[in-house]
């Protein structure tokens, strides 16, 4: 048991009025209200993809030269783009997360709701996100870009398939026979999901109410030659699942075909 | 006098009867098992209306009397196609970790999908065969029960899955055995059962649990190289190539031909590979190291092995 005595009291007395005294003067005043966020008018990004051939618009079942000249067509490409987002060092502005392509039918737009501003440039993946990916397709309208109804899902790896171009070929650039053989290469999974920059030289400016057109070319001659990786047609003519490697090489360059002006 | 009195219908729950030493069934949220799912799934299920031109049904594939497995290396799909793979038997999936033999597929709703549009099964579009059926009974009437609304991509998924997951099994003379009936097995059937847990042959290290399969991945060393990636597609790791999913050996008897791809017509067969440790892959399993048995070792084995074979359907759906 402690005892104190009056003088100790008295101290204690002291320190208690002090105490008080401080918690008086650290009382926070009352709280300036929060003024109301200001909203960011919208306006409308759109990408255009624009498929092409060694510069010229890209036709399905055209015949065209390859980087060995060699004959090849396309007959079918599609692509998914995941993460789209604007931004400006050392921020990013998210738009969507997955835009589908059929480049089947020539260019292809996509309208994407952006806040009004300037920005250096856009990002995305070539792709789609993980999450997205992993679910169940049965889920999304038929209008959805993940719908089944694309056939671009994969359903024995539950996931989609990122890029899908496909067409015909003959080895012998001599020969005027139809093309016969037949090439897909179809990149998926994670390894595949590349990351794209997109910085126009003047940036993209988006003003609210208005729609900026943001016109991204596909060299789609350049998926098969690049600086990093060249693809024989003989021997590299299908990936669906079961060769990595050859699907990494084409992801890789169909990110480095595609530019903006 | 004179009232008028509507009967409307209701769903109840599907009395599912589970086996002694069966695990809790743990059922996704949004695929309840209810009488009208369970029916609205197995009516799916036999129906070719599902494949594009009509032909095939989930059951062409998959046998009742045959614990849903098919009789042939390879099934056929549409206009003959062959598949990639052999048939396995539908049981025990409520238990299943991921699907297929490369385990690709997480969920069995997710699987539900990949036979419908696998080119060389059904060659069809979910959203379109819901829509063929949807108008249709007992597919307007049990969607309307089990769901509240008619049955599109979404729910076919989720009754076919509910329909599947009700075909268990776990009624064989072995389980009345493990139940304390040792009359359940014959003298040669118990003598396979020591081989089968012993020490020379190890089977149940990889097939073993209520489902008699650790639901793992292994090369057990069938080819060299094997042509078929297996686990590896999935994974993408080299290690795992030629690596398929352990089977369950219930209904083992019933499910002929054996392996991935079918290679195997009989049970002699299959003794015979690991009797002989299988080929030299480089990542195949340590645990098919070859072993010797008598013929009469061999021929208990084999009668352990029909001792599997349920005594009741697997259908509870009457």
């Amino acid at each position: 048991m402690v005892r104190m005595n009056s003088r100790e009291l008295l101290w204690m007395g002291v320190m208690l009025l002090g105490l008080g005294a401080c918690r008086k003067d650290v009382a926070m005043p009352d709280p300036i209200p929060m003024p109301e966020p200001i909203p960011v008018p919208n306006g409308t990004l759109r990408l255009k993809l624009v498929p092409e051939w060694e510069g010229q618009p890209l036709a399905l079942y055209t015949e065209y030269r390859n980087y060995v000249d060699q004959r090849v067509n396309v007959e079918l490409l599609k692509m998914y783009w995941g993460e789209v987002r604007l931004f400006n060092e050392p921020y990013e502005w998210a738009l969507r997360d997955v835009v589908y392509f059929n480049l089947g039918n020539g260019p292809v737009s996509v309208d994407l709701v952006a806040d009004s501003g300037m920005y250096s440039g856009f990002r995305a993946r070539l792709g789609v996100p993980a999450s997205l990916n992993a679910a169940n397709p049965a889920s999304y309208a038929a209008s959805h870009p993940l719908s089944v109804n694309n056939g671009t899902y994969w359903t024995w790896a539950t996931g989609y398939r990122f890029l899908m171009i496909e067409g015909r070929y003959d080895l012998d650039p001599q020969s005027t026979a139809p093309l016969i053989a037949s090439y897909a290469l179809h990149p998926g999974m994670e390894p595949c999901y590349l990351p794209m920059e997109f910085v126009p030289s003047e940036g993209i400016r988006i003003i609210a109410g208005t729609t900026t057109e943001v016109i991204v070319k596909v060299a789609v001659d350049r998926f098969f030659h690049s600086p990093t990786g060249n693809i024989d047609l003989a021997t590299e003519n299908a990936a669906h699942g079961n060769n990595l490697p050859l699907a990494i090489k084409l992801s890789e360059n169909a990110v480095q075909s595609m530019s903006v002006e | 006098m004179g009232e008028d009195v509507r009967v409307t219908e209701v769903d109840i729950p599907f009395l599912l009867d589970l086996p002694p030493g069966a695990p809790p069934m743990v059922l996704p949220a949004d695929a309840p098992m209810t009488e009208a799912s369970v029916r609205l799934g197995k009516a799916l299920f036999f129906d070719p209306q599902l494949s594009r031109d009509g032909s095939i049904a989930c059951a062409s594939c998959h046998f009742p009397d045959r614990a849903f497995s098919d009789t042939v290396p390879i099934s056929k799909g549409i206009e003959g196609r062959l598949g990639m793979r052999n048939s396995p038997p539908l049981l025990n999936l409520a238990w299943h970790p991921a699907f297929f033999r490369d385990g690709g597929v997480p969920t069995l709703e997710q699987q539900a999908i990949a036979p419908i549009h696998d080119t060389q099964e059904m060659d069809f579009n979910i959203h379109f065969a819901a829509e063929r059926v949807r108008e249709k009974e007992p597919y307007a009437r049990l969607s309307r029960l089990a769901y509240g609304r008619p049955l599109d991509a979404f729910l076919l998924t989720r009754a076919l899955a509910t329909y599947q997951r009700t075909l268990v099994s776990g009624w064989s003379r072995y389980d009345r055995f493990l139940q304390g009936d040792m009359d359940a097995l014959s003298e040669a059937e118990q003598r396979g059962l020591a081989l089968f847990n012993g020490p020379d042959l190890k089977c149940g290290t990889c097939h073993g649990g209520f489902d008699l399969s650790d639901h793992r991945y292994h090369n057990i060393g069938l080819y060299t190289l094997s042509p078929d990636p297996g686990r590896e597609r999935i994974s993408l790791v080299a290690s795992d190539h030629g690596k398929f999913k352990t089977p369950t050996l219930r209904n083992i008897a019933l499910t002929a031909p054996y392996m991935h791809d079918g290679t195997f017509a009989t049970l002699e067969e299959v003794m015979d590979h690991f009797a002989s440790g299988g080929q030299a892959a480089p990542n195949k399993s340590p645990l098919v190291a070859g072993f010797t048995i008598s013929p009469e070792q061999r021929l208990d084995l084999i009668a352990f092995l029909h001792a599997l074979t349920d005594e009741r359907p697997l259908d509870q759906v009457h």
